[in-house]
């Protein structure tokens, strides 16, 4: 019985048809929104809003322009891209190993620790979004780099020692059995073994962690002023009440959400690397 | 070596893995969630609250009035936070399972042999969704779904001649913003489940290819048990975000026609930074808290299992 | 840059004009003591914010004080000056919309004028003339409990837009005078082949609770609260002007009650609705060849009236000195609102996209023809309602009980009998709780 899903006709490496129609269907669907924003914001106003949606049009870079003269776009991509780089690194550093010891080793009160670490994506902003406030005003952290960068660890941490941990679960236990009658510590078998095994899961976490830092608006909003902007603020400034320039509005979008892609991509390949060392193994 | 000693060194070894990641944690939120909790005690309006001053440089004092249980009681007398909340996990119940069953079939599409040059293609497409900032989703949704002018209706209208009302009509509005949120997070569950099926050993899965033909008994017998974990990490975090869910939804349609679209956490903005009662805010926050804290350890018992 | 020279120029030349009428007293002279300092304050993307902006750099040149602002989307304003002002934060001038004015003045966060003025001395501007203002914006944005807190800044009225060709053709000279005409008479004859004859932007929001809701009710008669603060809903004034709203759904089109301001200024300036309500900044939007198609065909008139009259839609930024800028930052302050808002800057700001709230700037014949929506904004001006909206700090809650139960009225989800039963119970709540009921606070809005 054919169904959507089965794959008729594949040889044991080939071409499947039904393979490559699905992946096609599921490409056209991710994009298809990003599409329209990139040919919205070439678009002039007059074009976005007629009655009949228009696929041929005259480009018009005046909306990016605008975007970079008038709002300053490039240095709050500046700071988005500071923030949250920095921001992946950190909660990588702090992540991964305490995901390798949840995974690994057994201690008291393990599973309360890994579900500690989730809860921390549990509370809402909104009523954090004080406290946080008038500590950063006490340690003069308003408006800078650092308190965005401290922020986002409480939730993007979580999120590495979940995944991570899930992964390093997975590496057999005789590899590191093997290593430790080679002589290697416990930060050895770590460091030399347990990491590049699990390569796909630290990529996943990593681009992660840079989206949700990157696209982050609640706590960038109330805790920057005009040094530490940071690209999804710029963005909404657009949202005066009154006036909705769309061109603008798609430039920016399309600004911002290029370097996550393009961060994507570099980290995808490790994805890649990861999973041909696995089937290596 | 010895088993015992090699047991031992595992042991403190872990400390020092995990106390970096847990320490700085700490720093960073524990002041922010006390401050909530404590906050939600005391009837605490922003413009009304006069501020005292720090307590040994770090505690603010406020001059609010202790309330006990006040504001949770509120709570729960308010219909509207009841509705909101039912209404909320109605957005649940419908949004996550299609975002599993669709992110496990994008999962198997990518891990399947052939198309390469196209499944790498697909990977850096599901990140798209996800890329682009939550309120720029919105003002998109606005855009597509305009009754008027947007290309949603221009298509409808070809295929099946009418222009329904997306974001007026109660029930439309709702699915308006029930499939950006699919859209938006189906390449999230894939992406997970993809990476989790990575993990499932090569040898296994090409015994059981040679066992049976039928893809869907190797789904079940030998790669979900190794996606297990993953899936329950989508659902508590899933859960978690869903209950926290604001920006895409405020902006396409500002929690209604009525209160058609008002998730939980519109709500709670509306009371935590329009009327400024952070007191109930509060409450409301660790209410929930609560709630996607026994929703998690209800995931954990039934869905997760250790390999 | 060659436009900026020629605002600068056209800036030192204006002033340097005013400084001539003003005697004594000059800008330079004043701000001496305060070159150097920055003061803060947060903006809207707007018109008049960015003929303010570009008018920053002559005042920095004149004064050394540095303005330095931020821009914030409309929805987190109130938000960011709350958070800021209630943990001691840094802004020096507050922009205050009309609604949140009872707020900031109760909790004390921003300065009366009559304060400053007695604290500086040296610094009030001689031309300041306070009666040159708009009595009804001079009120409503800046004054609360019979104390002027802040000057009128960013000023709007309600207009009628109307699309005078459309009109024509269907045998209408000119616009309709009362909003029953509209419904009956114009309402049917314009209301067809996919085209309707009216727009009412009625999102759940602020445009709901202002642009819907509020402007049925004072043009009949009636009113939010009585004058004991109880909520008025069930009046019979009341609702008649909301029942007339259901009958106007006929002749707007479907979905009416997704409309924000984008849509249904969208709706006349893309020729699919005759007639639209909106705020007077949008003139702009619809002159404009890039975003309008109606340009020569585009008409503004006064709002229709209603059985009391006519009370158009009233809605404005003031500007005050924050309570919390040290002494230092709060006369930068004032002299950088007294000069924003003064009668030498005026026509500079007009020009540059602003809306002055001052008499004597439409007295200048050739501005008044330049800008035809003037007009019809300065006899709005002369009519409004201050409590179109009540400015206490309830309203923010308010508002978004009226906007949930208002579209939930025009949406069909509940009658129009239901909903004013809802929306007066859960607002004497509010009051309730505020305590507008034990006789202890003043029954101010």
């Amino acid at each position: 019985m054919a169904s959507a899903k089965s794959k008729p006709g594949s040889g044991p490496q080939g071409f499947s048809i039904g393979h490559f129609l699905l992946l096609l269907v599921v490409i056209v669907v991710c994009v298809f929104p990003f599409y329209w924003m990139v040919t919205t914001s070439f678009k002039e106003q007059s074009a976005i809003l007629s009655a009949t949606p228009q696929f041929f049009f005259h480009p018009t870079l005046g909306n990016y322009t605008t975007a970079f003269q008038k709002f300053d776009i490039g240095a709050s991509l500046v700071n988005s891209l500071i923030v949250a780089l920095s921001t992946t690194a950190i909660s990588l550093i702090l992540g991964a190993p305490a995901a390798y010891a949840i995974a690994r080793f057994d201690f008291k009160g393990k599973r309360d620790l890994w579900f500690w670490f989730i809860s921390n994506r549990m509370i809402s902003p909104i009523v954090v979004a004080l406290p946080f406030f008038l500590i950063a005003r006490q340690f003069r952290l308003l408006d800078t780099q650092l308190v965005l960068i401290l922020i986002y660890l409480t939730f993007n941490v979580p999120i590495v020692v979940w995944i991570c941990a899930d992964q390093f679960r997975n590496i057999p236990k005789e590899l590191d059995e093997a290593a430790t009658l080679e002589g290697y510590s416990s930060f050895g078998i770590f460091w030399r073994i347990a990491l590049p095994l699990a390569a796909p899961g630290i990529a996943v976490s990593a681009i992660f962690s840079f989206i949700f830092s990157w696209n982050e608006l609640l706590y960038a909003l109330v805790l920057t002023r005009t040094n530490a902007k940071t690209a999804p603020v710029v963005a909404t400034s657009f949202l005066s009440g009154y006036e909705l320039p769309w061109g603008q509005i798609m430039a920016t979008g399309t600004l911002v959400a290029l370097p996550v892609i393009i961060f994507s991509i570099i980290v995808s390949r490790q994805l890649v690397r990861g999973l041909t060392m696995g089937a290596i193994k | 070596m010895s088993a015992e000693k090699i047991k031992k060194t595992y042991s403190t070894g872990a400390f020092f893995f995990i106390a970096p990641a847990v320490v700085v944690l700490l720093a960073v939120g524990i002041f922010p969630l006390l401050f909530a909790v404590g906050v939600s005690f005391h009837q605490f309006l922003l413009p009304k609250v006069h501020w005292h001053g720090n307590f040994l440089g770090i505690w603010p004092i406020y001059d609010a009035p202790f309330s006990w249980f006040g504001n949770y009681i509120s709570i729960f007398q308010d219909d509207s936070f009841r509705e909101s909340l039912g209404r909320t996990f109605l957005f649940l119940i419908i949004c996550l399972p299609c975002e599993l069953i669709l992110g496990l079939v994008i999962a198997l599409l990518l891990h399947k042999q052939g198309n390469e040059l196209l499944k790498k293609i697909c990977r850096v497409a599901l990140v798209i969704p996800m890329a682009t900032t939550f309120a720029v989703v919105g003002l998109m949704g606005r855009l597509m779904f305009d009754a008027n002018y947007g290309i949603l209706n221009y298509l409808w209208a070809l295929i099946f001649h009418s222009r329904p009302n997306w974001l007026a009509d109660p029930n439309l509005a709702f699915l308006s913003i029930s499939s950006m949120e699919v859209w938006q997070w189906t390449p999230f569950c894939a992406l997970v489940l993809f990476s989790s099926l990575t993990m499932v050993p090569a040898e296994i899965e090409e015994a059981a290819k040679l066992e049976t033909a039928q893809w869907w008994q190797i789904l079940w017998r030998v790669q979900l048990p190794f996606m297990l974990p993953g899936i329950t990490a989508i659902l508590i975090l899933r859960t978690a975000d869903i209950l926290k869910l604001f920006d895409v939804v405020y902006i396409m349609t500002k929690g209604g026609p009525g209160s058609a679209t008002e998730l939980i956490s519109v709500f709670v903005q509306r009371v935590g930074f329009r009327a400024f009662d952070q007191g109930v805010a509060s409450a409301q926050a660790i209410v929930l808290l609560i709630i996607a804290t026994l929703l998690s350890r209800f995931y954990i018992k039934f869905v997760y299992k250790e390999i | 840059m060659k436009k900026f020279l020629c605002t600068f120029c056209a800036g030192v030349a204006f002033s340097c004009l005013g400084l001539s009428v003003a005697e004594a007293w000059s800008l330079e002279e004043a701000a001496k003591d305060y070159k150097g300092t920055e003061i803060k304050v947060i903006f809207l993307d707007r018109p008049g914010y960015r003929a303010t902006i570009k008018m920053l750099p002559e005042f920095e040149q004149k004064t050394g004080i540095k303005v330095s602002y931020e821009i914030v989307p409309y929805e987190s304003t109130r938000e960011k000056e709350v958070l800021d002002f209630s943990a001691q934060g840094d802004l020096s001038i507050a922009l205050v919309d009309l609604v949140w004015l009872g707020e900031f003045a109760e909790s004390g966060w921003i300065v009366p004028i009559d304060e400053l003025q007695k604290k500086f001395p040296n610094l009030t501007d001689p031309d300041l003339d306070l009666k040159d203002f708009f009595p009804l914006l001079l009120n409503a944005f800046g004054t609360w409990n019979n104390t002027v807190y802040g000057l009128p800044f960013d000023n709007y009225s309600g207009l009628l837009y109307y699309n005078k060709e459309m009109l024509k053709q269907a045998g209408f000279e000119k616009p309709p005078e009362t909003w029953d005409d509209l419904l009956t008479v114009y309402g049917p004859k314009l209301t067809k082949d996919g085209k309707y004859a009216f727009a009412l932007q009625s999102r759940r929001g602020e445009t709901q609770s202002c642009d819907s809701f509020m402007r049925f009710i004072w043009p009949w008669g009636g009113s939010l609260l009585d004058a004991k603060f109880k909520p008025n809903l069930l009046s019979a004034k009341d609702q008649e002007g909301l029942e007339f709203r259901q009958k106007l759904e006929k002749i707007m089109p479907p979905g009416i009650v997704d409309f924000d301001h984008n849509e249904a200024v969208n709706a006349l300036a893309q020729r699919q609705v005759a007639m639209i309500t909106e705020w007077s900044a949008f003139y702009s939007t619809l002159t404009d060849p890039k975003t309008s198609k109606i340009i020569n065909d585009l008409a503004v008139a006064p709002e229709p009236k209603g059985p009391d009259g006519r009370k158009p839609a009233l809605g404005g930024f003031s500007l005050a000195v924050t309570t919390q800028a040290d002494d230092k930052k709060k006369g930068a302050a004032w002299l950088f609102i007294e000069w924003v808002t003064s009668k030498a800057k005026a026509k500079e700001y007009v020009e540059n996209g602003g809306v002055s709230g001052r008499q004597s700037t439409y007295q200048d014949k050739d501005l008044v023809a330049k800008y035809p929506f003037v007009p019809p904004m300065v006899e709005s001006w002369q009519q409004g309602v201050p409590e179109f909206r009540p400015r206490f700090a309830e309203w923010p809650q308010l508002s978004e009980i009226i906007a949930e139960w208002g579209t939930k009225m025009m949406d069909g989800q509940a009658t129009v009998k239901q909903a004013s039963e809802e929306i007066n119970k859960r607002t004497e709540d509010v009051l309730k709780k505020a305590g507008y009921y034990d006789g202890k606070k003043t029954l101010a809005q």
